[in-house]
């Protein structure tokens, strides 16, 4: 977490740059935990000022090919480089068309800071209010995650382990982020909460589909910037395949949520405030995209 | 007569600089043999130092010295001299400098600091105002009696009082016995920072011979020499201070910060001139921010809308050292409801110690507090008597040559009209009018305006000079102590050389390193004084070169100097613009055809000191504080988004009495720089502190300082120009006056829109949901139910 260093150096480091995916897999492998991953460099350079990481080597992942790159399947889904900036993402139209969360979290985004933000260093990161997290939570992102000694795919609901905290190992490194098609006729929405700070108090991103036929119904609600880490409300999808006045469902799937994301007191906003921010704008987003067309 | 370049839109004179990037600032200077210093800080907000252990840290290679505070027993402070350059024998906040490790590179002396071993016995701490005021509260400076203090202050040794000051005229007691209202409200601002880009830092070289040169980035050059020599025991001309480019200073970099440190760490580590830069969390905790205020306010009112009185008691939340905030919080004590033309008023203004980060003069330098409290009192006594509230203002604002001041004086007819401003930003928000209906059925529009002014908070000696050199080629060189961080005097400055020389601007050289051994001798850059005290000065200066001219001239064309005139680089002889001299063949003297030479190289001076101000009676307050008074309004629409507590401003107006805009493309970026720095404090930004008293938010992620998408989606500057007779062309200062009314011009427009009172900033959007959930808890359910009503919602923006 960044609250300021009194430094104004790095500490001392070796910064490498390999050319191939292989090279930076040899070199975990070899280096391990002394090893650290930038691409963006975004936390990693602001950790190590603020001597809340060590690294003997700094690996510099931007540029590798096999790292990069959008690509989008027809009713596949969409595979996103790590080490994509935040600003191709934002750019892209498939995701402004498709994956419209993803997008609108994006757009609240420092403008400056995108260009250098990479998707694989937002994800990683983990800290509670990392922008991308809620919609590709609900949009059900996978993450494909490399090392020499293969290749594995873990859900990022499972990925994420705590605050700071991920699945990932010493010699691996997420290689990329994978959404699938999103369900037919769904619609999609990020709302943030900016108190007095650049993070989000109460970040929402929600998803729906076939609004109005409960049989096929999908409803989906994920959390950020409220409780330690990103939540997705998996409740909510049953509760919404119930045939109930909507009233009462969005009651209920309210209440559900607050249970679930427990939502904390922090510097940025106090439990109570996060509390009737999810309650009143839970209910807003669902009404929006229920009702909508 | 049509001016050339006076009124005229000028962009400032060092905008290629900064736009190209050769402009040079401290923080860019390497001097040859430069070490670096870094501060070891107090992790206690509280405590002795029992014990400095520097061994280990001596031991990373490259370090040459490391000092602690007994090496250095000086105290240092502008009007109370509560400072010391490193913390002597007891730490009084988090971040307080222990001691300070010079070396050959950053990077040693970054990895030195952290090896200094320091023992501290905590002692125990006192954060809020108040209770520093109880009689058993700890004393945070024991030795109070004993530091020195300029002449205005009253410190109370054996208390946490810096400073006491009271403002008394009429009997508000009986003021209040007149009313057919009266009010009394509870008010709070938070500590904020300057947020100045360029942080605080200084290169110093103490020499062998005993002479001193500085580097800074400071506001004013000779205030930092001055104070500097006074502190340490050195004659003032031993001391040279350069000022390369400043990043900004707001205020913060008035006075004196950390040039006697670096200076002393030069002398010990053997004479080598040393650097020190802060980062911005030793910006944040261990440099100077803006106090927090505690204000209570009663007000009584005649069912009319007549003030008839008004009681203030402002407690200033000083820190650790008040140095500078014994004057902030006097001037809010003296400038207590000053726009306004009333009986009977009194005000107790008190600089309190406490442990936290110590606190500096902040643009506006207490007049945005006091505004604050004031123009919130106001607005809530016109809606308790049901008084329009610009109608309010009006009726009770003070009418040049007519009014006395809460100060007692009686205002000149040129002093400038609070009425024509208050007029001119209802005119441009329709006041009165419809608001435009919002989107959305939590969504509230509200207007809202507030009145006040501001003039100098000096020493009624502060003085100001100017030197103006002519070149061989009839280029001028001005030569004055303005301090030049981005606000733009010099700019000015230049032009009234200009206009009075009649020689074109490029001409007008104005050097942007500003130094004490080459520029003539100012007190400060501060206090919106610049361009009427140098400028006047320049003016002196300007007569003294013109007449010189003209001497010379009038030899050579054989007639009287009064029928001459100085035009176009050259002296003409009235009516006869045929019979004339090039200045560049009379400035270094005259010569004639044989070779005869006359004159001699042309050096105007000139000065300002003000006539009219007094010390103001320590009973009460009574006097001439300052030499100008700059009367503002502001007005703005802002949008409420009752369901999450969020302000948005939509538009903004303010307009100011300045007399004269010198350049009016400067004073509107003044006007708007001044709305959006307001707004920025009104709505975001607060310095918090955890129960240990440290800092949780010294950066620039946690500290939310206005950015672009925060900016209104309109704005407006009007300038009203009502001349004051001695001030140049009639102008007055425009430098803090434009960001004092923002906040509560904000806060009353809120109210306008959602009927709830904000007396607390910063207006962010927890703070104004607690509010609506104290005041009208009815709205948000209310707001909950149309939620749950409404089934075709439009997309947010």
């Amino acid at each position: 977490m960044s609250f300021g260093a009194p430094y104004l150096t790095l500490p001392s480091f070796k910064y490498v740059k390999p050319k191939t995916l292989r090279e930076v897999l040899e070199f975990l492998a070899e280096h391990g935990e002394d090893a650290k991953i930038m691409a963006g460099g975004v936390a990693v350079i602001d950790f190590l000022k603020e001597r809340l990481t060590e690294a003997d080597y700094i690996v510099d992942i931007k540029g590798i090919e096999e790292l990069g790159g959008i690509k989008y399947e027809e009713n596949k889904g969409l595979t996103m480089g790590s080490t994509i900036t935040l600003y191709s993402l934002r750019e892209s139209r498939i995701i402004r068309e498709k994956y419209s969360a993803l997008h609108e979290a994006l757009k609240t985004l420092d403008p400056i800071l995108i260009h250098r933000a990479t998707i694989g260093g937002n994800i990683c990161e983990a800290f509670p209010w990392m922008d991308t997290v809620p919609p590709l939570l609900v949009f059900d992102a996978e993450l494909n995650i490399i090392s020499l000694k293969g290749k594995r795919k873990v859900k990022l609901k499972d990925f994420i382990k705590g605050t700071a905290e991920i699945d990932l190992n010493p010699d691996e490194i997420l290689e990329s982020i994978f959404v699938p098609e999103p369900p037919v006729n769904s619609k999609s929405k990020y709302v943030k909460v900016l108190a007095k700070s650049e993070f989000g108090v109460v970040n929402i991103a929600c998803l729906v589909s076939n609004p109005v036929d409960p049989s096929k119904r999908i409803v989906k609600l994920a959390y950020g910037a409220a409780s330690p880490t990103p939540t997705l409300v998996p409740q909510v999808e049953e509760i919404f395949r119930r045939e109930a006045p909507l009233n009462k469902l969005i009651e209920e799937a309210t209440s559900v949520v607050l249970e679930t994301v427990s939502p904390m007191t922090d510097i940025h906003a106090s439990e109570e405030y996060r509390r009737y921010l999810i309650d009143v704008l839970t209910r807003k987003i669902l009404f929006e995209l229920l009702t909508a067309d | 007569m049509a001016h050339r370049y006076i009124g005229k839109r000028l962009p400032q004179l060092d905008s290629f600089h900064k736009v190209t990037g050769i402009a040079t600032f401290t923080h860019d200077l390497e001097l040859p043999g430069m070490l670096y210093a870094k501060l070891v800080t107090s992790i206690y907000p509280h405590a002795k130092v029992s014990k400095v252990d520097a061994s280990e840290a001596l031991k990373v290679p490259g370090v040459v010295t490391i000092a602690t505070g007994r090496d250095f027993p000086y105290r240092l402070g502008i009007y109370v001299g509560d400072r010391d350059v490193l913390a002597m024998d007891k730490v009084n906040w988090v971040g307080h400098p222990v001691a300070a490790v010079v070396a050959e590179t950053l990077e040693a002396a970054e990895k030195a600091v952290d090896l200094v071993e320091v023992e501290y016995e905590p002692l125990e701490p006192v954060f809020d105002p108040l209770k520093a005021l109880e009689p058993d509260a700890p004393l945070i400076h024991p030795k109070l009696g004993e530091y020195r203090r300029a002449p205005a202050f009253t410190p109370v040794p054996g208390t946490n009082i810096a400073n006491r000051f009271v403002l008394k005229r009429g009997n508000v007691e009986k003021g209040f016995e007149e009313s057919n209202v009266v009010i009394e409200k509870e008010f709070k601002l938070p500590f904020v920072s300057h947020a100045y880009l360029e942080t605080q830092s200084t290169i110093a070289q103490y020499k062998m011979d005993g002479t001193v040169e500085v580097w800074t980035s400071a506001q004013s050059p000779f205030a930092v020499r001055y104070l500097m020599a006074l502190s340490l025991g050195i004659p003032v001309g031993n001391i040279t201070v350069n000022v390369p480019f400043v990043g900004g200073g707001f205020g913060g970099k008035a006075g004196l910060a950390w040039e006697p440190l670096t200076a002393l760490l030069s002398k010990k580590a053997g004479y080598r001139p040393v650097k020190l830069e802060l980062s911005r969390k030793e910006q944040f905790t261990s440099g100077a921010v803006r106090d927090g205020v505690y204000a209570k306010v009663k007000a009584g009112a005649k069912k009319d809308g007549r003030l008839m009185a008004l009681k203030g008691r402002l407690i200033f939340d000083a820190g650790g050292y008040g140095d500078y905030t014994v004057n902030v919080s006097r001037a809010a004590g003296y400038s207590f409801g000053e726009v306004y033309d009333l009986p009977n008023v009194y005000c107790e203004s008190l600089a309190v110690y406490t442990n936290k980060v110590p606190t500096t003069a902040m643009r506006g330098f207490g007049h945005p507090e006091a505004v604050w409290a004031v123009e919130r009192t106001v607005e809530m006594v016109s809606s308790e008597l049901g008084v329009d509230p610009l109608e309010i203002r009006l009726k009770n604002v003070v009418k040049p040559g007519v009014s006395v001041t809460v100060t007692g004086e009686k205002l000149r007819k040129d002093a400038g009209n609070p009425s024509d401003c208050l007029d001119a930003v209802a005119k441009a928000i329709n006041w009165g009018g419809p608001v435009r209906k919002p989107g959305e059925p939590w969504r509230y529009i509200g207007k809202g305006i507030s009145v006040f002014c501001k003039g100098p908070a000096q020493p009624p000696n502060a003085a100001s000079s100017a030197i103006i050199k002519l070149n061989e080629d009839g280029t001028v060189d001005l030569m004055v102590g303005t301090g030049n961080f981005g606000q733009g005097t010099v700019t000015s400055l230049t032009q009234i050389v200009a206009e009075e020389l009649g020689i074109p601007v490029e001409k007008v050289k104005f050097k942007f390193i500003r130094g004490t051994d080459s520029m003539a001798y100012t007190w400060q850059t501060v206090g919106s004084r610049g361009l009427y005290t140098d400028g006047n000065a320049v003016l002196e200066a300007l007569e003294d070169v013109k007449k010189q001219i003209k001497e010379v001239a009038s030899q050579v064309l054989r007639v009287k100097p009064e029928d001459l005139e100085i035009r176009d680089e050259k002296v003409y002889l009235k009516g006869r613009p045929w019979e004339s001299i090039p200045l560049s063949e009379l400035v270094m003297g005259y010569t004639y055809p044989n070779g005869n030479s006359i004159g001699g190289p042309i050096i105007g001076r000139g000065k300002y000191i003000s006539p009219l101000n007094t010390y103001l009676d320590p009973e009460t307050g009574q006097g001439i504080p300052t030499i100008f008074y700059t009367y503002g309004a502001t007005g703005c629409i802002v949008e409420v988004d009752a369901l999450t507590g969020k302000v948005r401003v939509l538009k903004a107006v303010q307009a100011f009495d300045l007399g004269k805009a010198i350049n009016p493309l400067m004073v509107e970026c003044q006007i708007d720089g001044g709305f959006i720095m307001g707004m920025s404090v009104a709505l975001f930004e607060e310095i918090t502190f955890d129960e240990r008293g440290w800092v949780q938010n010294p950066n620039f992620s946690a500290y939310w300082v206005a950015h672009a998408r925060d900016i209104p989606d309109e704005m407006m500057e009007i300038s009203i120009e009502n001349p004051q007779s001695d001030g140049p062309y009639g102008a007055r200062g425009i430098g803090e006056v434009v960001m004092l009314g923002v906040p509560p011009a904000i806060a009353n427009a809120v109210y306008h829109a959602i009927g709830v009172n904000i007396n607390n900033m910063p207006m962010h959007p927890e703070n104004i949901w607690k509010e609506i959930k104290k005041q009208k808890p009815e709205l948000l359910e209310e707001l909950k139910r149309k939620l749950m009503e409404i089934r075709e919602l439009k997309v947010e923006r």
